[in-house]
This record gives C-alpha cells, sequence and structure tokens, in this order.
C-alpha cells in the first residue's frame, strides 16, 4: 500500500502538478480579460505559441532563453494593447459584445495560426531544454526543467495575484472592473486600464509559451492545447477569479492524472468537461466568485 | 436540282456535326489526366501531406516532360483534408463531382481513406492510398476501388518483429499508440507478430492523438519493466513522447521500437538525439543501394533540398503505377484500369513492385532501419513474400 503510494500515487500527482502550472498559466491571462473586461479571448491560445514562436526565433538569433522569458512578453504587450484599442474597442459597447467579441477572437485566432504556418512552416521545433537532467524525487528521476517551470509557475502566479489584489495599480484595475462609470467619474482612465490589462493576459500567454516550448515543442496548431483545459479551469474556479483558477486548475489536472491510471486516457478529457458541466449546474459562478468581489 | 442540294446540304450539317463530336471526344482523350489529391495541408500530419505532394509533383512533372501518359498531361488538383474523414470525404466527393477527376490519392488518416473508398465506389471511380497503414485498407475492409502501394502496417511489424527477435529473443515489450484506428491496428499487428515469435506483452497504454504530455502514463511504463517498448504515435506525438521519455530517463536500458511513420524526416529534427537507436520496420529508407533510388533521392534532393521519406517515395511511387496502367489499359476507364492495375508489376524507388490482385495491396522487400544521429540506416531485410502476410479480403 504504502509502496503503492510513493511509486504510483506521489510521481502521479507530480506529473499532474507540472500539467496543473502550465494550464493555470494559460488560465490566468483569461480569467484576468474576462474578470475585468467581460471578454472571452478565443484568441488566447494562439498568443501562446506567439510567445513559443518569438522564442524560437530569439534564440536562433542568439538570444539566451533567460533573456526571452523577459523580452517575449515585453513583445507582446504592445500586441495585446493595440488589439484591445484597435479590434476590440470597435465591438465593445454594442450591445452583443460577448457574442461579437468571442467571433472576433476567434477570426483574430485563425489568422494568426495561419500566419505561423506561413512564417515559421508546419514542421514541429523543439528548443532545448535551458536546464538539463533529471532529479530523484519520490523514488522516480524528474526533469530538473519541469521542477524550475513548476518553481518558476508558482511565483508568477502568485506575483500576479499580488498585482492584482495587493497593490493600487489592482485596486485600480478591481474598481475599473466593478463599476466603469464610477471609475471613470473618480478620474480612472478606464479605457486604458482595459487596453493594458488585455496587454497584460496576451503577454502572460506569451510569457507561458516561452516556460512551455522546451517540454511542448512548437507548431502553428500548438495554440489549440491547452486551451480547452484552460477554459474548463476558468469556468470552474469562476470567471475572473485568480484563487479559482489555481484551485480548479490543481483539482482538474490531478483528476485527469490520477484517473488516467485506471481509465483509458481517452475518458480522462470527457470527465474533466463532465466536472466542469456539474460545476456549471450547481454553482453557475464557479468555485469563486470572481474579480470583482475581491 | 434544288432537292439535290438540299440533301447535299443535309449530309454537310450531318458530317460538320460528325466532326465536331469527334472533336470534342479527341479533346476528352488528349487533354489532361485529372488526378485529385486528397491530403492534410494543415494539422497535426501536415508534414505527411507535404511529403505526398512533393513525391507526387516530383513524379508528375517529370511524366509530363516526357509527354505524359499515352500523350496526355497529368494535372494534380490538391485538397486539404486536414487528417478529418468527414472533410475527406467532402472534399473528395468535390473532386470527383465538380472537378471530374480520372483518380484520386493522398489520405493519411486510415479512417479517411476508407470514408473516401466509399465516395469512390459510388462515383464508380478508384482511389489508391501511398501513406495509411491499417491492414483493414485491403483486408477485411477491402474495397474492389481501393489499392494500396505503400505497405500496410503488417508488412511493417513482420519486419520489425523480425528484428526485435534476432536482437532481443524474449523481449518483454510495453505498447504506446495513439487511440484511433491505426494506432490500434499498427500495435495489434505488431503484438501478434511479436509474441508468436517469443516475445511477451507486459502492457499497453493508448494515449489521444495530439496527446501533449505522456508522462502521466511513465508509472505504468516503469512497473511493467520492458526492455522494449513499441510505439505506433506520428507526427508531434511523436516529438513529444521522444522527448519527454528521455527527458524522464523511460529510454535508459530499453530499446525503443515503432511504427515507420513514427520518425520521419518532417519531425526528426524536433526530436533531436531522443530519436537515437530507434529502430522501425520500413518499405522505404533513402539509403537503398539501387539505382532507380539513388536516381530518385537526388532529383528529390535537387527539387526540395530535403531527403524523401517513405511517404515521399511510395507518393512519387504511385504516379508510375497509374501510367503503367493506364498505359496497359490505353484507357482511363474504371473498369479496364482496375483490371489493368491487378498483377501489375512496376518500378519503383523499393525496385519492383506487385500489386495483389486479391486485395489490391502491393508486394514489396521490407527492411528494418535504425536512426542514428539523424541518419537512417539498414540494419535488416525481410523478403516480399515474407512479409506479405496472408489475402483475408473476399469482397472481390
Amino acid at each position: 500500500m504504502l509502496e503503492s503510494l510513493q511509486y504510483i500515487y506521489a510521481p502521479q500527482m507530480l506529473n499532474g502538478l507540472s500539467i496543473g502550472v502550465a494550464v493555470i498559466l494559460m488560465a490566468l491571462g483569461l480569467t484576468i480579460i474576462f474578470g475585468l473586461l467581460d471578454v472571452i479571448n478565443m484568441s488566447h491560445g494562439e498568443f501562446y505559441a506567439a510567445g513559443a514562436f518569438f522564442s524560437v526565433s530569439l534564440m536562433a538569433m542568439g538570444v539566451s532563453f533567460w533573456l526571452c522569458l523577459v523580452l517575449v512578453p515585453l513583445l507582446l504587450l504592445p500586441i495585446g494593447f493595440a488589439m484591445e484599442r484597435l479590434l476590440i474597442q470597435k465591438v465593445f459597447h454594442y450591445k452583443d459584445r460577448h457574442i461579437l467579441t468571442l467571433l472576433l477572437t476567434f477570426g483574430v485566432a485563425m489568422v494568426l495560426e495561419d500566419s505561423y504556418k506561413i512564417i515559421w512552416g508546419s514542421n514541429p521545433i523543439k528548443p532545448p531544454a535551458p536546464i538539463s537532467g533529471a532529479s530523484e524525487l519520490l523514488g522516480v528521476m524528474f526533469p530538473n526543467y519541469r521542477l524550475f517551470v513548476m518553481a518558476f509557475g508558482a511565483l508568477l502566479i502568485f506575483a500576479v495575484w499580488l498585482l492584482i489584489y495587493k497593490t493600487q495599480i489592482g485596486a485600480i484595475v478591481r474598481a475599473a472592473a466593478f463599476d466603469k462609470e464610477m471609475s471613470s467619474s473618480l478620474g480612472i482612465p478606464v479605457m486604458l486600464v482595459y487596453a493594458l490589462t488585455f496587454a497584460l493576459g496576451v503577454a502572460l500567454a506569451g510569457l507561458a509559451g516561452v516556460l512551455l516550448a522546451p517540454i511542448y515543442s512548437v507548431f502553428p496548431t500548438m495554440g489549440h492545447d491547452f486551451i480547452l483545459l484552460a477554459f474548463s479551469v476558468v469556468i470552474v474556479g469562476g470567471l475572473g477569479s485568480i484563487k479559482g483558477a489555481v484551485v480548479a486548475g490543481i483539482l482538474l489536472t490531478q483528476l485527469q492524472s490520477i484517473s488516467s491510471l485506471y481509465i483509458s486516457p481517452v475518458w480522462s478529457d470527457p470527465l474533466v468537461f463532465t466536472v466542469m458541466v456539474l460545476v456549471l449546474m450547481f454553482k453557475p459562478t464557479g468555485l469563486y466568485g470572481g474579480m470583482k468581489n475581491g | 436540282m434544288k432537292k439535290y442540294f438540299k440533301k447535299k446540304q443535309i449530309t454537310q450539317i450531318i458530317m460538320l456535326a460528325a466532326l465536331s463530336l469527334g472533336a470534342t471526344l479527341a479533346i476528352a482523350q488528349t487533354g489532361p489526366i485529372k488526378i485529385g489529391v486528397v491530403t492534410p495541408l494543415s494539422g497535426t500530419y501536415t508534414p505527411i501531406g507535404e511529403q505526398v505532394k512533393m513525391g507526387l509533383d516530383l513524379a508528375a512533372k517529370e511524366i509530363n516532360a516526357k509527354g505524359g501518359i499515352n500523350g496526355r498531361k497529368i494535372d494534380l488538383i490538391y485538397e486539404d483534408e486536414e487528417a478529418n474523414p468527414a472533410v475527406a470525404t467532402q472534399k473528395a466527393e468535390k473532386l470527383f463531382q465538380v472537378e471530374k477527376v480520372d483518380f484520386l490519392t493522398g489520405t493519411v488518416n486510415s479512417g479517411s481513406t476508407l470514408a473516401v473508398g466509399q465516395v469512390a465506389e459510388r462515383n464508380k471511380k478508384l482511389i489508391a492510398t501511398t501513406v495509411s497503414f491499417a491492414d483493414s485498407i485491403t483486408g477485411d475492409k477491402c474495397s474492389p476501388n481501393v489499392f494500396r502501394v505503400n505497405a500496410r502496417a503488417g508488412m511493417q511489424s513482420a519486419a520489425l518483429a523480425a528484428w526485435v527477435d534476432k536482437e532481443i529473443p524474449k523481449a518483454n515489450i510495453f505498447f504506446i499508440g495513439p487511440d484511433y484506428l491505426m494506432g490500434r491496428s499498427t500495435v495489434s499487428a505488431f503484438k501478434k507478430a511479436s509474441t508468436e515469435k517469443g516475445a511477451k506483452d507486459v502492457g499497453e497504454v493508448f494515449a489521444p492523438l495530439g496527446n501533449k504530455d505522456y508522462s502521466p502514463y511513465f508509472g505504468q511504463v516503469r512497473s511493467a519493466k520492458p526492455n522494449v517498448i513499441y510505439t505506433s504515435v506520428a507526427g508531434n506525438d511523436t516529438v513529444r513522447l521522444f522527448t519527454q521519455m528521455d527527458d524522464y530517463g523511460i529510454n535508459k536500458g530499453v530499446t525503443i521500437v515503432g511504427a515507420s511513420g513514427t520518425v520521419t524526416s518532417q519531425n526528426l529534427g524536433a526530436i533531436g538525439k531522443s530519436a537515437n537507436g530507434f529502430v522501425t520496420g520500413v518499405g522505404y529508407s533513402p539509403k537503398l543501394d539501387n539505382p532507380a533510388n539513388k536516381q530518385f533521392v537526388a532529383d528529390f534532393q535537387k527539387a526540395y533540398s530535403k531527403l524523401p521519406d517513405l511517404y515521399g517515395a511510395d507518393s512519387y511511387g504511385l504516379l508510375y503505377f497509374y501510367k503503367a496502367a493506364v498505359e496497359k489499359a490505353k484507357s482511363t476507364d474504371t473498369d479496364k484500369v482496375r483490371a489493368a492495375m491487378n498483377d501489375l508489376s512496376w518500378q519503383t524507388p523499393q525496385g519492383i513492385k506487385k500489386m495483389r490482385a486479391g486485395d489490391h495491396q502491393a508486394m514489396q522487400d521490407m527492411f528494418a532501419v535504425r536512426i542514428e544521429n539523424g541518419e537512417f540506416n539498414i540494419v535488416g531485410m525481410v523478403a516480399a513474400d515474407q512479409a506479405i502476410g496472408p489475402d483475408v479480403c473476399d469482397r472481390f
């Protein structure tokens, strides 16, 4: 019993955790953009791919991986900013905003995916892991780079949480989300806050792309990989809630990981979506409220 | 007199009509032969679709430069099937109905090939696959309208099982496959071929197509303690499986073998050194030492500055198969071409192939190849009649 716990369940949970951090990183940008702007960004996965492709090209030019971790999100900030200002704002004020922004971002996703195909080709690219080797953990080998991604990811998630809930900038963002008119009349540049928050979400997706590229490899359709799971995490956790994204991210990936020991892996995805449907049925707001309730 | 003229005029009109009719008939026989290609130009199988296209384009260019087939040029019409049988059938239907293609090829996903085979039967046209491995295509789901010029899973398995039995007798084998028709059929084919030779099946896992992380299955692999792992994942999935196995040290002291589509020149670059030591049974290697292959490899490299893989070679060989059949039939008529294809022998980069009439499966020599530093080196060979297996098709 103890042995199976050590050699089967513990490594399995550790694997699940490593995937969980990846999913939470993806869900983070999504949930922030939804929580504040009330926009479902269907092109989030493609910005994740953009981050991965940018890092591949930068590294080919001789830029180190560590510098890419800083440079790529900085490159994506103006892109996200411009997209919010030039595209999202065009349809933002219509009554059927949800559908319009959904269609708009979905269109952007398709354009981006095909652009990657034209620029970088369809063949997969595998950037080398910046940290090689594996460490013995719980009796099995675990790649060092994955340990780094888990630690770095946890720090990043914590930093974003601090930013939104514990700083003045965060207070402004939450105020704008809570009551647009009131914030505006108090002198908060709401439109600028919107664009910057969208840019932050996009930059986070790009950062996830840089971090995960050495594990999952890079190709034009990679944006579809985590997006469904990330959407489920955002819905289960509560739209706009960072705490919810973390809890739901860990919950769902552990469920997937442990269940794959007993059922065919093909059934672990439906299992996750079943949980999502159940949450929607009994607690439509998700496990935790939203950014506005912070 | 008047009456005579009238009669003459009528004769002239009839003659004119006959002439113009003859002219249109002549156009139908001398216009280009249209060949539809329904192949994945987007999605996870894009790299395979690209080789298919390169092989076909090269062969068409060569054949057209030498005067075409019976004096008619080949016109290739491409459609993207997105490795999705539903899309493939739509595109095939369109090519048959709208473009009026004479022949169709290119399907990669075995499900697409089977589905498009049904479309071909309804449209009374012939198709051939140059990629799909599933045994059922020329086995229990065989069709009088479907031909396969590439080696099927069973033939690859026979070659690979013979190699494993020689190098690692009584191996403990773990199986990792993608969960769909091709994955399941390649795994079951190799399981059958290897256990018949005395190897032991110690476990299996089927991951979804396009799976991102294989680490959750490594616990099962470890506890099964295999000394051989067989896999039939393909495309980007292989990149992830191999590099992740390497990261976790799963491949230490284990020989990784697999389906021939698992590692190709398209994904080998991304897999890098994690592919070293991988052994597979194939119907083709660019290293095959025969004049036809050397010429083909040189021309292919000149045209695309990259090496052909088995998909490129088999797709290239397909047009010569079709050419030989149409020249023998002296027509593009479905029934005549089908009759000409049966038991037809033709020259390919792999040497002479022969189309078995009983199930429409091409017979050819098979090879075991091992990847060493990005090169496929030939490490064994199985003769065509040893690898082909019994004809189990009973539909025609």
